[in-house]
C-alpha cells in the first residue's frame, strides 16, 4: 500500500529529474549556438567548446542512467538530481571562470540555477537553494581574491589602473553581484516553500485518500470472502438435512406411514425454499460488492426462454396458467447464458406468482441489428403506481405480495436488474392495477466472446 | 459385467453427506465404499478400482482438484467417472473442476434425483 504512494511522489521526482536533463540540452544547443557566433566572428572560444562538449557528457551520462533503471527509489532519484545539479554548478561556475571571472556575463546563469532548483528539480528541498547560493558567494568571493592579486585581468576598468581604484572597482562589483544573488535567493526560496507547501498539503490528501481507496478494496475483498465462505458453512448443512429427509421420504430405511411423508414433504420443499433464498441472496451481494462477473458466449438466447419456461412449467399448470412465447427466428446473440437464464426464470417466476388462476403470461423477444429486446407480460394483479420506482430495489415487495401471501425476500428484480445492467442493458416495467404488467429488457448486441 | 455391482468410491470428509450418500446409492443397486479425505480417497481409487468417483472438493490431506487431476491424468486411471460435489458455487471453482478433469460438477445441497440420474448415465457410457 505504501509503495504506492511512493511510486506517486519518486514518478514526480523521475519527471523532474528528465526535465532536468531536457533543459541541460536545450543548454548546450545555445552554448553551441553561441560558440558557432563567436567562431564566425573569429574569437577563440575553444575551451567554451570544450566545457559544452563536457556538459553534453555527463547529460548523456544522465539520460543513460534514467534509462538503465524502470524502478527507483525516492532516495536514489534525489541523489541523482543532486549529483547532476552539483556538476551543472560546477560548468556554470568554469564558464564564469573562463569568461572573465567578476566581469563575465555569464554570472546570470546562477540565478537561472536558483530557480531550477527552486521551482523544479528539489521542490520540497526547497533549502537547497541556500547551498547554491552559499556556494556561489565563495566562488564570488574567490574570484574577488584572484582579481585582487591580479591574477586574471579585470575587464572594463580603466586604462589606469592604480590599485585603490582596482580594489574599489572589483569590492563594488563583486558585493554588487553577491547582494543580488543573495536578493534572488531569499525570493526564489520564499515562493518556492509558498509553493511547496501547497503541494505537500495535496499530496498528503492524495495519500491519505489513496490509503482508504486501499481500504475500501481490502473490504470489498473481505466481503467476498465472507460472502464465499458463508456460502460454503450454510450449504453444506442444508444439503446434510435435505438429503437426510429425503432419505426417509422416499423409503430407502424404511416404511413411514402417509402422513409421516406428507410432513416430511412438506420439511424438503420449504428447505428448497430455504435455499433459493440463500442464493438470492448471495447473487445480489455478488451484484453489490461487484464480484459478480458477465461471461459472454455465443448462446441461442430461445434455448434460454425454453429452458426457463420449462423449469417454471409445473408451477404454471398447476394455477392453469397459460404461456406463450414470441421468438425470433435467428437467435444467436452474446450473452451470458446462465444469468440471463436466471433473469428469465426470475421474470416468469414473478409474473405467475402475481397472475390470477387461467391466467395468460406471454414472453416476446426482438432481435434487432443491434438490439436484444424482450419482455415478459402478464394479465395479472398489477402493480400500483407509486410502487414502481422502488421495485428494483433490493428487499423492496410489492404491498399487494404481501396481503396476498405471496413469498419471496425481495431480491429477484434487483438481481435482474444487476444481471442486465452488467450486460450493460436497461429494464423497466409498465403496469396497471388489475389489469397486468409488462417487464421489458434492451440488451445492446455485442459480437465477442468473454 | 451385468450381474457385477458398479462400485462407486465416496471420498468426503462430511460424515453426515458421506453417509446419505451411501444410503441412497446402495437402496439403487450400487455397491459403494468411502473415504474421508484425499490421500486415503486417492489410495482407494488406485487399489479399488471403483467405476465411477464422487469426490467433495474442501477435504483433509490433498484437496479435491488434486484428487482428481491425479486420477483424470494418469492414463491407467483416467477411464474412471469423476463427479464432483461441492458446496463451492464460485464460477472460478466450475472452470478449475473442468481443468482437472472432472466429468461433472455438481453443487450443494444437491438433488438426490438429478445426481442419480448423472450416475447412471455415466455408468451405461462406460459399459
Amino acid at each position: 500500500m505504501n509503495d504506492n504512494n511512493e511510486d506517486l511522489s519518486t514518478q514526480d521526482f523521475k519527471q523532474r529529474y528528465l526535465w532536468g536533463i531536457y533543459l541541460r540540452y536545450a543548454a548546450v544547443g545555445l552554448g553551441l549556438l553561441l560558440y558557432g557566433y563567436s567562431f564566425l566572428l573569429g574569437e577563440k572560444a575553444g575551451a567554451t567548446l570544450l566545457l559544452v562538449v563536457a556538459i553534453t557528457l555527463y547529460n548523456l551520462l544522465a539520460h543513460y542512467i534514467y534509462r538503465s533503471k524502470q524502478k527507483y527509489r525516492m532516495g536514489e532519484i534525489v541523489v541523482l538530481i543532486g549529483f547532476f545539479q552539483v556538476l551543472d554548478i560546477l560548468a556554470a561556475a568554469v564558464l564564469v571562470g573562463m569568461t572573465g571571472g567578476l566581469e563575465s556575463p555569464y554570472w546570470f546563469l546562477y540565478p537561472v540555477l536558483m530557480i531550477i532548483s527552486g521551482f523544479g528539480t528539489f521542490s520540497r528541498y526547497s533549502y537547497l537553494v541556500l547551498f547554491i547560493v552559499a556556494f556561489t558567494v565563495i566562488f564570488y568571493l574567490g574570484l574577488l581574491g584572484i582579481a585582487f592579486k591580479q591574477l586574471i585581468p579585470v575587464f572594463g576598468s580603466s586604462l589606469v589602473i592604480t590599485p585603490q581604484v582596482l580594489l574599489k572597482t572589483i569590492f563594488n562589483r563583486a558585493i554588487f553581484t553577491i547582494v543580488v544573488l543573495l536578493l534572488f535567493a531569499a525570493t526564489v526560496y520564499y515562493f518556492s516553500k509558498l509553493i511547496n507547501q501547497n503541494r505537500e498539503l495535496l499530496s498528503k490528501k492524495n495519500r491519505e485518500l489513496l490509503r482508504t481507496l486501499e481500504e475500501l478494496k481490502d473490504i470489498g475483498r473481505m466481503k467476498d470472502d465472507f460472502i464465499t465462505n458463508v456460502s460454503h458453512e450454510l450449504r453444506t448443512p442444508l444439503a446434510i438435512v435435505r438429503e437426510n429427509l429425503s432419505l426417509i421420504e422416499d423409503r430407502v430405511v424404511g416404511e413411514i406411514n402417509e402422513k409421516q411423508r406428507y410432513l416430511l414433504a412438506g420439511a424438503r420443499g420449504n428447505l428448497d425454499n430455504l435455499g433459493e433464498i440463500l442464493n438470492s441472496i448471495l447473487d445480489s451481494s455478488k451484484i453489490t460488492s461487484g464480484a459478480l462477473e458477465i461471461r459472454r458466449r455465443k448462446t441461442d438466447i430461445n434455448l434460454l426462454v425454453a429452458k426457463a419456461v420449462d423449469l417454471l412449467k409445473d408451477k404454471a399448470q398447476r394455477k392453469a396458467i397459460e404461456i406463450e412465447t414470441i421468438l425470433p427466428e435467428k437467435s444467436s446473440v452474446y450473452v451470458d447464458p446462465d444469468q440471463l437464464t436466471r433473469v428469465f426464470v426470475n421474470l416468469i417466476d414473478n409474473a405467475i406468482k402475481y397472475t390470477q388462476k387461467s391466467g395468460r403470461i406471454t414472453i416476446s423477444l426482438e432481435l434487432s441489428e443491434n438490439e436484444i429486446r424482450g419482455s415478459i407480460c402478464d394479465n395479472g394483479i398489477g402493480i400500483d403506481e407509486q410502487e414502481i420506482p422502488l421495485l428494483f430495489e433490493r428487499f423492496v415487495r410489492a404491498k399487494k405480495a404481501e396481503e396476498m401471501g405471496v413469498k419471496g425476500v425481495g431480491l429477484g428484480l434487483s438481481i435482474c436488474k444487476g444481471i442486465i445492467e452488467l450486460h450493460r442493458g436497461k429494464i423497466w416495467v409498465e403496469s396497471k392495477p388489475n389489469q397486468g404488467t409488462k417487464f421489458i429488457f434492451v440488451l445492446p448486441r455485442v459480437e465477442v466472446d468473454g | 459385467m451385468d450381474n457385477k455391482k458398479p462400485k462407486i468410491l465416496i471420498i468426503e470428509d462430511e460424515n453426515n453427506i458421506a453417509e446419505a450418500l451411501r444410503l441412497r446409492l446402495e437402496a439403487n443397486g450400487y455397491d459403494v465404499i468411502t473415504s474421508s479425505d484425499g490421500v486415503e480417497g486417492l489410495h482407494k481409487a488406485h487399489t479399488e478400482r471403483p467405476d465411477l468417483i464422487i469426490l467433495d472438493i474442501r477435504l483433509p490431506k490433498m484437496d479435491g482438484y488434486k484428487v482428481c487431476r491425479m486420477i483424470k491424468f494418469d492414463e491407467e486411471y483416467s477411464s474412471t467417472t469423476v463427479i464432483i460435489l461441492t458446496a463451492r458455487i464460485q464460477p472460478s471453482d466450475i472452470a478449475m473442476g473442468k481443468e482437472v478433469g472432472a466429468d461433472e460438477y455438481m453443487t450443494k445441497p444437491y438433488r438426490s434425483e438429478e445426481l442419480l440420474a448423472k450416475i447412471k448415465q455415466y455408468l451405461a457410457a462406460e459399459n
